[in-house]
């Protein structure tokens, strides 16, 4: 689907409060304190808000953020599915709401107490079996004792390492680079804590072909953006940060985390349609992305992406990775911020807004003449991607 | 000379069991003669498919020259039946043989019994209709000892098998415990077999549309939702077919078989309900669908990508039954391995065997084993086992139809010993690796050894030396 308002919108504000492991406060003040952030961050005030846009999973309803943040009159609300998916979905309901003038300048925002209140690492348990649709599809793993976000995602890369050849300390590759980068970000959770490729295989296994250092880290904390116009956006503070395009994607024969019934389950369609999307929209190939962030929950699912967006061919990100690409000063420096097993895990809110960061100049790891960033959403599910980029 | 063994000393008793030994029984004439009916029992207990046992026509065609028993059987013709254990003693009426030795153990409490191992030579295969004379002594009696089963004395037997020639057909060597039932080191209640009792598994929500897939598994099928239309598949079920729109879905019953498509090992976190290592396993199914599930029987390290797997319908909780999967049992060789073909350190491919309550009871049957361990469970219990296990003989069955499975219809089993070592109790996997240890001509004839193990998640069931003739062209 081609987006007419491709280049239209922008993201005008950023907000975060600290990343941690335990918040100490509320989910709802997270919420309230990285909208205020994105807000003021934005030139703007509560009151002029009239948008919000969150995650089906956030617990915080945007009325009750709302009245906290003293925003008045809210005349377009929504939610984006499945979880981290979502990341970019939000953005690009966002500028669909302020380009249809459904309102003029809209609040995204996620916030949880991942690591101290509810872990998703922990493993769906407790519940009820009622048949509720998604109890039933749970049905299919749970009683085969596959609990956890590691063990649906572990099967799809033992498949990859069988079909392509990748081995654990090509997957290794990603956190080492992650925590190179989280390593000289002071907000990052792993500040100056890099890892070895060897401190990666030496990693306790989580699920077998997942390390420990393959998972992301669960993180407490809140991030906001703030989507307007790009019209508006120029009498803004910031420089905007122009979103070319953003897509959802969801592809044939789509499952929530265990699409393993596919004729191949090595790749990401979904996130390839997003990609066949973005690239449409915007008459942007890979060879005109400066820098990316790469949706990082676990490290083997990151190959497929950089595959499914062409940045190698289907089965080569291995060796792209191997060579380099994806560090600072290489072809494609990646997740920059420390990517969620650096940084944060914040469902990929953190990465959109250091994918703002990268275009406006500002990240702690900058890289060079950055005209477009590409960020992507949460993958074996029903996903998202987006490119940012520098206003003409 | 039967006086009352209780008020017997250990010293007492010991003598008394010690004068038995080097006694030779009179010999005797079995039951029975070979017999078909008997054979085509014992291949239907133990699931061997060797035509030489039961297809006249195959036999007629084979070395055999017509129909063989199996090789491992050789003591099931000389077992007693469900009838009181007969007399045995020297043919100058001494008390000679085993029945003294357990009548007199039963009397000093020594009431449980266990096989430790065996030892079978072959002279020749068996054929139907042949008359054999069994002789039986003890060859040693231990001191009282303490096992981890319970306070006991080994004894071991010999047999030696006749003809109706007067021929030497086999000879058998047999070690037997004897124990005080609740004198043992180690705690064999139920609660020492792992997935007995333990928290229940996450139980499947089951709807209107998957209720289907579900009494299917109660009932012991994997059911695969079939579209009545065009026949496509779906699973997980749909309520519509997406390929030609129909809503008329039924399903197709798997045959189960299938091959490894992807696979994971959980670490962490662990869970009191599931047993550690688990395989988490996407099983690609011949019929064109994938299904999750686990593999058991099978050490992770040993699980690969396109590995033959098939269907274990497992009730792994009260009330509940999933579709497990284990290795698949490796085909059964049609024709004979050459001697040429072997040399020393060839693995014999791993073959599990699922070890259902059946296999314990219609092995023990098969093998005229009435031995209540191994048919009743509450009074395998009264008699210091959690459950019933597996007695000897079928274990030597199962060893027989691995090791032929694998060389061929024709090969010929010279020797056959087995020791014992954790019981095969109901709802384990036995999984049976082999590797040959040497090969030499003798006599211009291909002798091969092996050595079998066979392995359940307790530990080594069985641990056996094959001494096989192949053929030399
Ligand atoms: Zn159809």
């Amino acid at each position: 689907m081609s987006m007419s308002f491709a280049g239209q919108t922008a993201v005008v504000g950023i907000g975060a409060t600290e990343f941690s492991k335990n918040s100490g406060r509320s989910t709802l003040r997270l919420a309230v304190e990285c909208c205020e952030a994105a807000i003021a961050d934005a030139g703007l005030l509560p009151e002029q808000i009239d948008g919000m846009v969150g995650f089906t999973v956030e617990e915080n309803h945007e009325i009750d953020v709302a009245r906290s943040l003293g925003i008045k009159e809210l005349t377009h609300f929504s939610r984006i599915h499945h979880s981290g998916g979502a990341a970019c979905g939000t953005l690009h309901q966002a500028a669909m709401a302020v380009h249809t003038g459904a309102c003029k300048y809209a609040l995204v925002y996620r916030a949880f107490n991942e690591r101290s209140e509810t872990r998703f690492g922990a493993g769906v348990q407790g519940l009820d079996n009622a048949p509720t649709p998604i109890m039933v599809d749970f049905g299919w793993c749970l009683p085969f004792g596959l609990l956890t976000p590691a063990s649906w995602v572990a099967m799809f890369a033992t498949r990859y390492m069988h079909q392509y050849g990748a081995t654990s300390e090509d997957f290794g590759r990603i956190s080492v680079a992650d925590r190179r980068h989280a390593a000289t970000n002071p907000e990052a959770f792993f500040y100056q804590q890099a890892i070895t490729l060897e401190d990666h295989q030496a990693s306790r296994w989580i699920v077998k072909p997942l390390h420990l250092l393959d998972c992301c880290q669960e993180s407490d904390g809140g991030q906001a953006l703030l989507v307007t116009t790009l019209e508006r956006a120029r009498d803004l503070p910031n420089e905007p940060v122009v979103i070319a395009s953003a897509a959802q994607g969801s592809a044939d024969d789509q499952q929530m985390m265990k699409s393993y019934y596919r004729d191949d389950i090595t790749g990401i369609p979904e996130m390839g349609l997003c990609a066949r999307q973005l690239w449409n929209d915007t008459g942007l190939g890979p060879d005109d992305m400066q820098a990316a962030i790469i949706y990082d929950h676990f490290t083997p699912l990151v190959l497929p992406q950089l595959e499914e967006f062409g940045f190698c061919a289907v089965g080569e990100a291995k060796d792209f990775i191997k060579d380099g690409n994806l560090e600072l000063g290489g072809r494609l420096p990646m997740n920059t911020n420390g990517g969620q097993l650096g940084e944060a895990y914040i469902h990929g809110m953190n990465g959109v807004a250091e994918a703002v960061r990268l275009v406006r100049g500002t990240s702690v790891n900058q890289v060079p003449d950055v005209s477009n960033v590409l960020v992507t959403g949460g993958t074996a599910v029903p996903t998202s991607a987006a490119i940012l980029s520098r206003a003409g | 000379m039967s006086d009352d063994n209780k008020s017997k000393t250990p010293d007492a008793l010991l003598a008394a069991l010690r004068r038995i030994v080097g006694v030779a029984t009179e010999p005797r004439v079995t039951r029975d003669d070979v017999n078909q009916a008997m054979i085509r029992h014992w291949c239907d207990a133990m699931e061997d498919h060797n035509p030489v046992y039961t297809d006249p026509a195959f036999a007629a065609e084979s070395v055999h020259g017509g129909i063989v028993a199996p090789p491992a059987m050789l003591d099931t013709w000389s077992m007693p039946g469900l009838a009181p254990r007969p007399r045995q003693e020297s043919s100058s009426g001494e008390e000679a043989g085993m029945v003294p030795v357990l009548n007199q153990l039963d009397a000093a409490g020594f009431t449980s019994v266990v096989a430790a191992g065996m030892s079978h030579e072959y002279h020749r295969y068996l054929k139907p209709g042949d008359r054999l004379t069994i002789s039986q002594v003890i060859t040693s009696v231990s001191d009282e000892k303490q096992t981890a089963l319970g306070v006991g004395h080994f004894f071991t037997t010999e047999s030696n098998f006749a003809d109706q020639q007067g021929n030497s057909v086999g000879r058998m060597e047999f070690s037997i415990l004897k124990f005080k039932p609740g004198t043992g080191t180690v705690n064999m209640d139920a609660s020492a077999l792992e997935g007995l009792e333990k928290m229940p598994r996450p139980r499947p929500a089951i709807s209107r549309d998957t209720k289907f897939f579900w009494d299917g598994v109660d009932q012991g099928e994997l059911r695969i939702q079939k579209c009545n239309s065009c026949d496509g598949l779906h699973h997980p079920p749909v309520v519509r077919c997406p390929g030609c729109g129909s809503y008329e879905l039924g399903y197709l019953v798997s045959q189960g078989r299938g091959t490894v498509y992807s696979f994971v090992e959980v670490h962490h976190p662990q869970f009191p309900m599931f047993d550690y290592p688990l395989v988490g396993v996407l099983v690609e199914l011949e019929e064109g669908t994938r299904i999750i599930s686990n593999l058991v029987g099978v050490k992770p390290e040993d699980v690969e990508t396109g590995m033959p797997v098939e269907l274990a319908i497992e009730a792994t909780d009260p009330g509940l039954s999933l579709p497990l999967f284990r290795r698949a049992r490796p085909a059964r060789r049609e024709s004979t391995l050459l001697f040429a073909d072997l040399e020393p350190g060839q693995e014999l491919p791993p073959c599990p065997v699922a070890i259902s309550r059946t296999l314990i009871v219609a092995g023990a049957m098969a093998s005229r084993d009435f031995q209540d361990v191994h048919h009743d469970p509450d009074l395998a219990k009264k008699r210091g086992s959690p459950d019933t296990f597996m007695n000897i003989m079928t274990t030597s069955g199962l060893t027989n139809r691995y090791v032929t499975d694998w060389a061929g219809p024709e090969v010929i089993f010279r020797k056959l010993s087995l020791r014992l070592g954790v019981p095969n109790f109901p709802g384990d996997t036995l999984t049976y690796t082999g590797q040959v240890q040497s090969t030499a001509l003798r006599d211009g004839k291909g002798v091969v050894e092996l050595l079998v193990t066979g392995t359940n998640k307790l530990g080594d069931h069985v641990t056996a030396t094959v001494e096989l003739e192949l053929p030399t062209p």
